[in-house]
């Protein structure tokens, strides 16, 4: 057996640099732009604090301590030695104040980034959400707005930054000396282009890793979860066979990392002596032989020091590419999230209702989730208010869609839903979503308490409220026998509950929030026991009194008590009735009764 | 260092390496340090105008450096694989590790809290180890040599680097601790962030649906600032750490220079001397910094390092112990006597005893809670009896190998678990040469057959993590499919169909009756009527067996399984009931 895990990110690699995607970042910067502005000025004067180190040991040397014409000053090297500390000073507080900028603005732009991710990804439509995977949506808010960040924090620092201390490095050394100067850039560049092997490989190699090392935790996961399962049918040697060859690959991935890193520290370093030992051969000539007065001492040292501090910006940026990449990458993606269209804006004079009676009627209802596949098609029905009612259909009849209609997940292709005689698309989604409550199919649950899971976010519910609606539903019996009752912590999608105290808890929930519709999509509830099936039946009982009521119903028991039943056939309203008139009618409704729900009966 | 005592096995296995590496070390280490010398020696040749001297001592300095670029290579080549190497070890012996614990131990610890030792912790552990091995050696090894060369060349100048330098350790040690502890606070906010976002995703429907888009945002936005917030107090010290190591080591040059200029100038001190003592400067400044890391490292190694000994030494509870008979084949009788379990201090029932025939049903009935699932795991070993005995065969299922009990047994769990691999592979998972006979015939009998279609590659079609492109249905089916495949003397069935509707539960318990005729079977549903039909019925009950019989026996004893079944009926008579009348 071999484990299939889709755990390969879709890193493909593009372009450095794509103009439509810098102008649509540069919105999200502009707020920061004098900080931008104060950053890039301290990232521009740093290098001339950091490079008058070696200057100075220039000016000591052939000034004070090894002048030529005159005798040593030691006079002048307590001067030098407080310019130096001056400059070292300076540099440090240049440093940081660059530093803490770039990062602030790092994080307001993520900041920024992440709420408008957030805050558009609320407003789409559910359809979206069918078909993106949350995982993904979860990387696109943190890996790719961290590789934007990477983008202000390293990858300008280092294009800016690192580019001016090269031609500081440049500059000086062209002044101070125009030979050794040629002598070092005949070395820099080499060591820019062994970096750059030396990214690209290491970037292919640390994308093996990733790769590798996410398949062996989630196989490790898979086993440690299914251990038993393991145990049971004795596949531990198996399992160890698959899990030994992931664990080897990802090693053999680590190891080739450790080799390359191997191969171009060494370099490195050895690129180093070899443009020391230049310098010195081609500097000492030049004093030997008496060049010029440029060639000195001093200069000789100088220019081995700058030399020495131009290598590690040559290194950064040779990453920078990388950085750049992945950046415009992320900020595709992101952008593609950001491109996803919202749902419609509400209308922009709505009809406010503030409390509604309750009257539902569908006319000539079509609709598709794409228009050229309609899944309901001229449905008409009218709903008065107290009424409960039933939907029943085979699978695919349309009754899921019938709820998300009226709830106004998605809107209708012709005809009109009417509450209380209103056009719902003329009223706002947050007022539909307020008259019409729903309780959905999989109870889900937050992590937080249980009163937070009942009243959500809605402070204008009191905990008197939340305790009512827990009563109303019968869910308060197991609330009450928990050790921090309402407070009792409800861990990641409720998993310290059963099947049947979630439906309940999501049954107060809705209760709580008192809508004057409710619908309800009635789950055929598995591993419940029949006591808590008992309480389940007749919280549902209750929840329909005295309430205008659409409950799609898999239980023959709720099918019973509502007041007319509708059925659907293929997006078709084709009968509706009570129970009793339906059987009598002998038409699909019969059919379907005996196909679905007379068989819990021939098993008694 | 009690926990990094454990280590020691683990690096004894790659002692040669090891030693090979440190020497190979200490070779480039000998060559490095003596460049500087070089370069000393070439720059005060230059008092001597002869460009023969200075090319003597510029080859010198490349020549060393040659022979240094390439004891380097084959030191890091050799030393720097062991950290990798006793990661890969490890990692496979927690693995191996966990694969003999029982499902007590899976039960209390969290797979969270398991997953974040072997990730986590073990990277941890590989971290010391690279640094401890590599860095720490040569820091030791720079400043030994490094040390007696910089008193040589200049007593003073020595006593300048010893003050100023270890500046850079101490900085590392004292900020790093801060900073560890405000990254852990970064950490935990950003699992709350993607905590939230994620549940926010995944309900969304109930965010929309209770019109919560606003509050959610409002909430998300609060834990976003506050995400930046701790960011940013940890960036403002994050920030300080180079911009310090700069101005020591800066420190440190001016000083060397100024004191040093002064000595050269009185002659004390050669200039070359002087280039050479600021090389040494360089050179040890890393070690110096790397000093203070691996001090910070120590204790988080040794922490991730006592939590993986803790699953490590972790003693499987459930094993063959030396007192295993052997059992060559299993005919499946089973025998419960005055058994008993807890879980900590509440006994989840006792004296249980009852005998299954060979070949003979048996069902399990009882509330939620009552012990079903726990009762029927005694029968595998998944988990242990705290008192009384398991037999099968009539030998305690302690003496039997667990091998040899565990492939006798045929187990459908409540909460089934699939492999994220083909369904042909999970139905055939616990078959060490599947036949496709036995296969498709398994496929049948679980009804699973008629699902194919569904399925763009049939049996191989991949299932996803956990199943989820499987209904609960279907994921039922495939783990009873896998159980029946196996051939088992014993099939425990533990509500394994309540996801499957009850038309195909009623064909797959037709199909199954074929196979059950051979073997001895265990089953537990919610439901009566599942069941009615087993040979014998025992009813657990307020930590006991309640009551023991068939169902007809049951029935005439009018008891607590009586008024169970007439309160199931109630719905469901009376829907028949109205059904009838209506068709009447």
């Amino acid at each position: 057996m071999r484990p299939h895990f889709d755990n390969d990110q879709d890193e493909v690699l593009g372009k450095a640099y794509d103009g439509r995607l810098v102008r649509r970042l540069v919105p999200f910067i502009t707020p920061y732009k004098r900080r931008l502005l104060l950053a890039t000025v301290l990232l521009l004067l740093s290098p001339a604090f950091d490079l008058a180190g070696p200057w100075l040991t220039k000016l000591a040397i052939d000034q004070d301590i090894y002048p030529v014409h005159h005798k040593p000053n030691p006079g002048g090297l307590g001067l030098i030695l407080v310019l130096y500390l001056l400059t070292l000073a300076g540099g440090f507080v240049l440093r940081y104040f660059q530093n803490w900028h770039i990062q602030h603005i790092g994080q307001h732009v993520m900041f920024d980034l992440r709420n408008r991710i957030f805050s558009h990804l609320q407003r789409l439509p559910l359809q979206f959400f069918d078909t993106h995977p949350v995982g993904s949506l979860i990387t696109r808010m943190t890996n790719d707005i961290d590789a934007l960040n990477d983008l202000l924090t390293e990858g300008l620092v280092s294009m800016i930054g690192d580019f001016a201390t090269l031609a500081g490095v440049i500059i000086i050394m062209l002044l101070m000396n125009w030979q050794l100067a040629l002598v070092a850039l005949a070395v820099l560049p080499v060591v820019g282009y062994v970096s750059r092997v030396f990214q690209r490989a290491m970037r292919v190699i640390y994308r093996s890793i990733r790769v590798r090392l996410s398949r062996v935790n989630a196989f490790l996961n898979e086993n440690i979860t299914g251990m038993v399962t393991v145990q049971l049918f004795n596949r531990e040697s198996t399992m160890f066979e698959q899990f030994d060859r992931l664990n080897s690959d990802y090693l053999g991935a680590n190891l080739r990392s450790v080799f390359a890193y191997s191969v171009f520290m060494p370099i490195v370093s050895f690129l180093g002596a070899v443009s020391t030992a230049l310098l010195i051969w081609v500097g000492g000539h030049g004093i030997i032989s008496h060049w010029g007065p440029a060639f000195t001492l001093g200069a000789l040292i100088a220019a081995s020091q700058y030399t020495d501090r131009a290598f590690q910006p040559i290194r950064d940026l040779a990453d920078t590419f990388n950085t750049l990449q992945a950046a415009m990458a992320s900020s595709e993606r992101l952008f593609g999230l950001l491109d996803q269209v919202q749902e419609p804006p509400d209308s922009a004079n709505p009809v406010v209702l503030d409390k509604v009676a309750g009257k539902i009627e569908f006319r000539n209802v079509k609709f598709g989730y794409k228009p050229e596949h309609p899944v309901l098609r001229d449905v008409s029905f009218t709903i008065q208010p107290g009424e409960s009612v039933a939907i029943v259909g085979a699978t695919g009849a349309g009754k899921t869609s019938l709820i998300s209609i009226l709830s106004r997940f998605y809107d209708i292709q012709e005809g009109q839903i009417l509450l209380d005689g209103v056009d719902i698309r003329e009223m706002r989604r947050a007022d539909v979503r307020k008259h019409i409550g729903a309780v959905l199919q999989d109870a889900v649950l937050f992590s937080g308490t249980i009163t937070g899971n009942i009243r959500l976010h809605n402070t204008d519910i009191s905990d008197a409220d939340v305790r009512r609606a827990a009563v109303f539903v019968n869910a308060d019996k197991f609330i009450e026998q928990l050790p921090d009752g309402y407070d009792h912590v409800v861990r990641e999608r409720g998993a310290n509950f059963s099947a049947g105290q979630r439906q309940l808890i999501s049954f107060a929930r809705a209760i709580a929030f008192d809508p004057e519709v409710l619908l309800v999509l009635d789950e055929a509830t598995s591993s419940v026991d029949t006591e808590t099936e008992a309480l389940i039946q007749e919280a549902l009982e209750r929840l329909m009194q005295n309430r205008t009521s659409i409950i799609i119903a898999h239980r023959l028991f709720t099918i019973r008590h509502v007041d007319r039943i509708l059925v659907l056939h293929k997006g078709r309203l084709v009968e509706e009735g009570t129970h009793e008139e339906l059987l009598n009618r002998r038409g699909y409704y019969h059919r379907l009764y005996q196909l679905q729900y007379q068989e819990q009966e021939a098993a008694v | 260092m009690q926990n990094l005592k454990y280590l020691g096995p683990y690096l004894k296995q790659h002692a040669s390496r090891i030693v090979a590496g440190l020497i190979l070390m200490a070779v480039s280490t000998g060559l490095s340090v003596i460049q500087p010398r070089f370069v000393g020696d070439a720059i005060n040749s230059l008092r001597h105008p002869s460009l023969g001297h200075l090319t003597f001592y510029v080859g010198l300095i490349l020549a060393a450096a040659i022979l240094q670029a390439l004891f380097s290579f084959l030191q890091r080549s050799a030393l720097n694989r062991v950290s990798r190497l006793i990661e890969y070890e490890l990692r496979n012996d927690c693995f191996t590790h966990l694969q003999s614990l029982e499902q007590r131990f899976y039960q209390e610890m969290h797979t969270g809290d398991l997953m974040a030792r072997l990730t986590n912790d073990l990277s941890a552990v590989r971290q010391f180890i690279g640094m401890g091995l590599t860095n720490m050696c040569m820091t030791f090894m720079m400043l030994v040599v490094v040390s007696v060369l910089m008193v040589t060349l200049s007593w003073k100048l020595a006593l300048i680097a010893f003050i100023v330098l270890p500046f850079t350790t101490v900085s590392v040690v004292v900020l790093g601790r801060v900073m560890q502890r405000r990254f852990r606070l970064v950490q935990d906010q950003f699992g709350r962030i993607s905590t939230q976002a994620q549940e926010n995703f995944s309900g969304i429907r109930v965010i929309k649906a209770f019109a919560q888009e606003d509050r959610e945002i409002a909430a998300f936005s609060k834990a976003n600032s506050e995400y930046v917030r701790l960011n940013l107090s940890y960036v403002r010290l994050s920030g300080l750490m180079w911009p310090i190591m700069r101005l020591v080591v800066g420190l440190a040059l001016a000083l060397v220079l100024f004191v040093g200029g002064l000595q050269v100038i009185n002659g004390s001190l050669s200039l070359g001397g002087l280039v050479q003592f600021t090389l040494y400067l360089g050179m040890l400044t890393w070690p110096m910094v790397s000093l203070g890391y691996t001090i910070n490292q120590y204790q988080q190694g040794a922490a991730s390092m006592g939590r993986i000994i803790e699953v490590l030494h972790r003693n499987p509870a459930i094993a063959d112990s030396g007192r295993t008979l052997p059992l060559e084949e299993v005919t499946g009788k089973i025998e419960f006597r005055n058994v008993g379990v807890r879980y900590d201090d509440r006994w989840v029932f006792r004296n249980v005893s009852f005998t299954v025939e060979p070949g003979s049903t048996t069902a399990i009935i009882g509330m939620t809670g009552a012990g079903k699932t726990t009762l029927m795991s005694l029968v595998p070993r998944i988990l242990e009896a705290d008192e009384g005995q398991v037999l099968v065969d009539g030998v305690d299922v302690r003496r039997i190998p667990l091998d040899t009990l565990r492939r006798a047994v045929g187990h459908v769990p409540q909460d089934n678990f699939l492999f994220s691999a083909t369904l042909r592979e999970n139905v055939s998972f616990g078959v060490d040469h599947p036949s496709d006979e036995a296969l498709w015939q398994a496929v049948e009998i679980s009804q699973l057959g008629r699902d194919l279609e569904q399925f763009s590659n049939g049996l191989d079609t991949v299932v996803g993590e956990r199943g989820v492109s499987l209904s609960g249905g279907q994921k039922q089916r495939t783990a009873l499919a896998r159980a029946i495949m196996r051939n088992p003397s014993i099939l425990i069935l533990d509500d394994a169909m309540s996801s499957v509707d009850t038309h195909t539960q009623a064909e797959i318990l037709r199909g199954l009756q074929g196979v059950m005729a051979h073997r001895t079977t265990l089953i537990t549903a919610m439901r009566i009527s599942t069941i009615k039909n087993a040979d014998q019925i025992v009813v657990l009950h307020d930590g006991g067996v309640a009551e023991i019989g068939s169902h007809q026996e049951l029935l005439n004893a009018d008891g607590l399984y009586a008024k169970m079944y007439r309160r199931e009926l109630l719905q469901q008579e009376l829907e028949v009931e109205e059904g009838e009348e209506v068709e009447a």
